[in-house]
């Protein structure tokens, strides 16, 4: 892992390549790992993102989709949940096919505090930049604890990645995987003054997070997922609400953002659109 | 190569090709991309007398061949730009083009005299055109006795050119375009976003908070293509088009309509380095063909029209 320090300060410059898909592993017909083929690599860090688009879409999608980085490198790739019309599309792609993937973007995952221990809270495809993170923190000898939970046990993509790089605890609503419940069930156990939390997922799941540590005083740090149309800062089409008034710009000061400073009152995010297949 | 420089009104362009207001931030955040200083121009965002927030989320979302947007003016102020923004600018070489936003005659006054002061601004484009703030210039874009009263007296506060940036919702928007050139208009550029909506089948909720939002990119381009076709015919000053634009054949369509220069607005979104490859686009076309790209203003107009 790099100087804990630098970690928010660092900043690679921004590249736009076209690059062609290497592979696309499939995890039933909602997840998709896609892996693509950069050979002058792209320095992404654990909670940084990408704008992605296919090169060839033409004017339909037309803006590129936000998608956090699974791993960087040489070899970057994204985990993708089909949602709607780019998502598809991507779900589709077959290998050698070229997409537009600018990036790195946005802030990173910030340092864990000395003498913390990381808690990672996971929600569905959220997983994706924390799996980068709980791979990183357990390379350099510091494994973190996990909690992943998902409707059921088909939404919990990489689970067992996960599980080799962490102390995993898997939550299903239906029961169907781990203990039956929301991820926030093992939550109240595993909260004590010697962790901090680092989460991503459904806004209504981060909130009940951020919740349940700002009564404990705990630091958490949310990873914000807002529709972006650009991704660096010049459409402030992504705000949220910061706590005490006023935006901040999921892009620009996040996506990793401490769970205090944002307002997570009701009115801040639209509802949350319904999966295909679950309306 | 073949002569790119663009004349409108007093003010020579290196070339033909600008970003558009509010889609390209203050120019500084394309460092890592793409020498700015090489383009036509770059239009800021909106700016007002104060600093404004903006509107709460969602503030845009993705349309058939376009988008959605009603970010409700959210700016850092003028003041703030004049000290932060601008001096950076003008040490690159950019030609900076101040897009400014009021809700009354004074403001946009006020706002005028403050970048008059300043050296650095190329011209300024007034926006009487922003369809998402209830109090927000678009009432001086529809009717032409309220524009030319704008245009005015902004042109009796400064000698920078002045640019108008017209309302596609304008009931008669030659007439209101014709009373800012009677009014002192060195430009009128066309067209902001037109008013739309879009609703989510699963929710069943309004997407946009604001419910209505403007809508930009492909989908507005023949509706832009088809207004500044009728503005070019009617006026005498230089008519700059802006309306997804997205590739080299999207501007020179613009160009051969009589755009003067054209503005790449969504198309930003999609590819940070699009302004800059239509630049190079443009220049390559003009070379194709033994033309200059002042030659192309118009030629796709048959004699008198
Ligand atoms: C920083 C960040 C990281 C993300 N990481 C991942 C990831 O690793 N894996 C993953 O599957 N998804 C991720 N998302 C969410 C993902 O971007 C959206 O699910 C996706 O854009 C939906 O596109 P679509 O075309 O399938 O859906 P559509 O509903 O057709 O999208 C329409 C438009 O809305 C925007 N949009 C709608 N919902 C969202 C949303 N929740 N977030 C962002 N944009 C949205 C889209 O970008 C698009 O412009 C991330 C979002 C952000 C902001
Ligand atoms: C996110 C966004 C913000 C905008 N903000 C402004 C603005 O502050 N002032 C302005 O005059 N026009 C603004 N516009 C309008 C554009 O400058 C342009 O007129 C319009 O988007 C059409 O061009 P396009 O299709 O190339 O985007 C904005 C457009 C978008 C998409
Ligand atoms: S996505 Fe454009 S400003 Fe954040």
């Amino acid at each position: 892992m790099p100087d804990p320090s630098s970690l928010t300060k660092s900043r690679t410059p921004r590249r736009q390549v076209t690059a062609p898909l290497l592979r696309r592993d499939s995890m039933g017909n909602a997840y998709h790992v896609l892996t693509f083929d950069l050979p002058e690599g792209m320095e992404a860090l654990p909670g940084q993102f990408a704008m992605v688009r296919g090169a060839e879409w033409g004017d339909a999608p037309l803006l590129p989709r936000p998608m956090s980085f699974l791993t960087g490198g040489n070899r970057p790739s994204i985990l993708i949940k089909v949602f709607g019309e780019g998502t598809i599309r991507m779900a589709r792609a077959i290998p050698g096919e070229p997409f537009e993937i600018l990036g790195p973007l946005g802030n990173t995952w910030p340092a864990v505090s000395p003498g913390k221990r990381p808690l990672l809270v996971a929600g569905g495809v959220g997983v994706a930049p924390l799996l980068y993170l709980a791979r990183e923190l357990s390379s350099a000898g510091e494994k973190p604890i996990a909690v992943y939970g998902g409707r059921s046990h088909r939404d919990l993509p990489l689970n067992e990645e996960l599980a080799d790089v962490s102390e995993l605890y898997i939550t299903t609503e239906d029961g169907s995987r781990g203990a039956a419940g929301r991820v926030t069930l093992p939550l109240p156990e595993l909260l004590s003054d010697d962790v901090e939390v680092f989460t991503c997922g459904p806004d209504r799941m981060m909130a009940a997070v951020a919740e349940l540590c700002a009564a404990k005083g705990i630091r958490c740090i949310a990873s914000l997922e807002t529709p972006m149309a650009c991704g660096y800062g010049v459409c402030l089409g992504c705000p949220v609400k910061r706590a005490g008034g006023g935006y901040l710009y999921a892009c620009t000061d996040g996506p990793c953002i401490d769970a205090t400073s944002i307002d997570w009152g009701e009115g801040n995010h639209a509802p949350r659109r319904v999966e295909r297949g679950e309306r | 190569m073949s002569d790119q420089r663009i004349q409108i009104g007093g003010l020579t362009l290196q070339n033909p090709v600008l970003t558009a207001s509010g889609t390209f931030g203050y120019g500084l955040e394309y460092d890592d991309f793409y020498d700015v200083a090489t383009l036509g121009g770059i239009c800021t965002k909106g700016l007002s007398r104060e600093p404004r927030y903006g509107n709460p989320p969602e503030r845009i979302c993705e349309t058939p061949a376009g988008m959605l947007n009603a970010i409700g003016l959210a700016n850092v102020g003028v003041e703030f730009f004049c000290k932060e923004k601008l001096p950076v600018l003008r040490e690159r070489g950019v030609t900076v083009v101040a897009n400014i936003f009021a809700s009354s005659v004074e403001d946009f006054v006020a706002i005028t005299e403050r970048l008059e002061s300043e050296t650095g601004v190329a011209a300024i484009e007034l926006n009487v055109s922003c369809p998402n703030v209830s109090k927000g210039g678009i009432e001086f874009g529809r009717d032409p006795k309220l524009a030319a009263q704008v245009t005015a007296a902004c042109k009796a506060a400064t000698k920078l050119p002045l640019w108008v940036k017209m309302s596609p919702e304008a009931g008669d928007i030659v007439g209101v375009a014709k009373a800012c050139e009677d009014a002192g208009a060195d430009a009128v550029t066309a067209i902001n976003t037109i008013r739309g909506m879009s609703i989510d089948t699963s929710t069943g909720r309004v997407r946009l908070a604001n419910r209505t939002g403007g809508l930009s990119g492909p989908a507005l381009r023949p509706i832009a293509l088809r207004i500044v076709w009728d503005l070019v015919g009617a006026l005498k000053i230089p008519v700059i088009g802006i309306g997804g634009v997205f590739t080299t054949e999207d501007a020179v369509e613009f160009m051969l309509a009589g755009a003067s220069a054209v503005q790449v607005g969504t198309a930003n979104f999609s590819d940070p380095l699009a302004a800059n490859k239509i630049r190079l686009g443009i220049a390559e076309y003009c070379a194709a063909r033994g033309l200059t790209a002042s030659q192309l203003i118009g030629r796709g107009r048959p004699e008198g029209a």
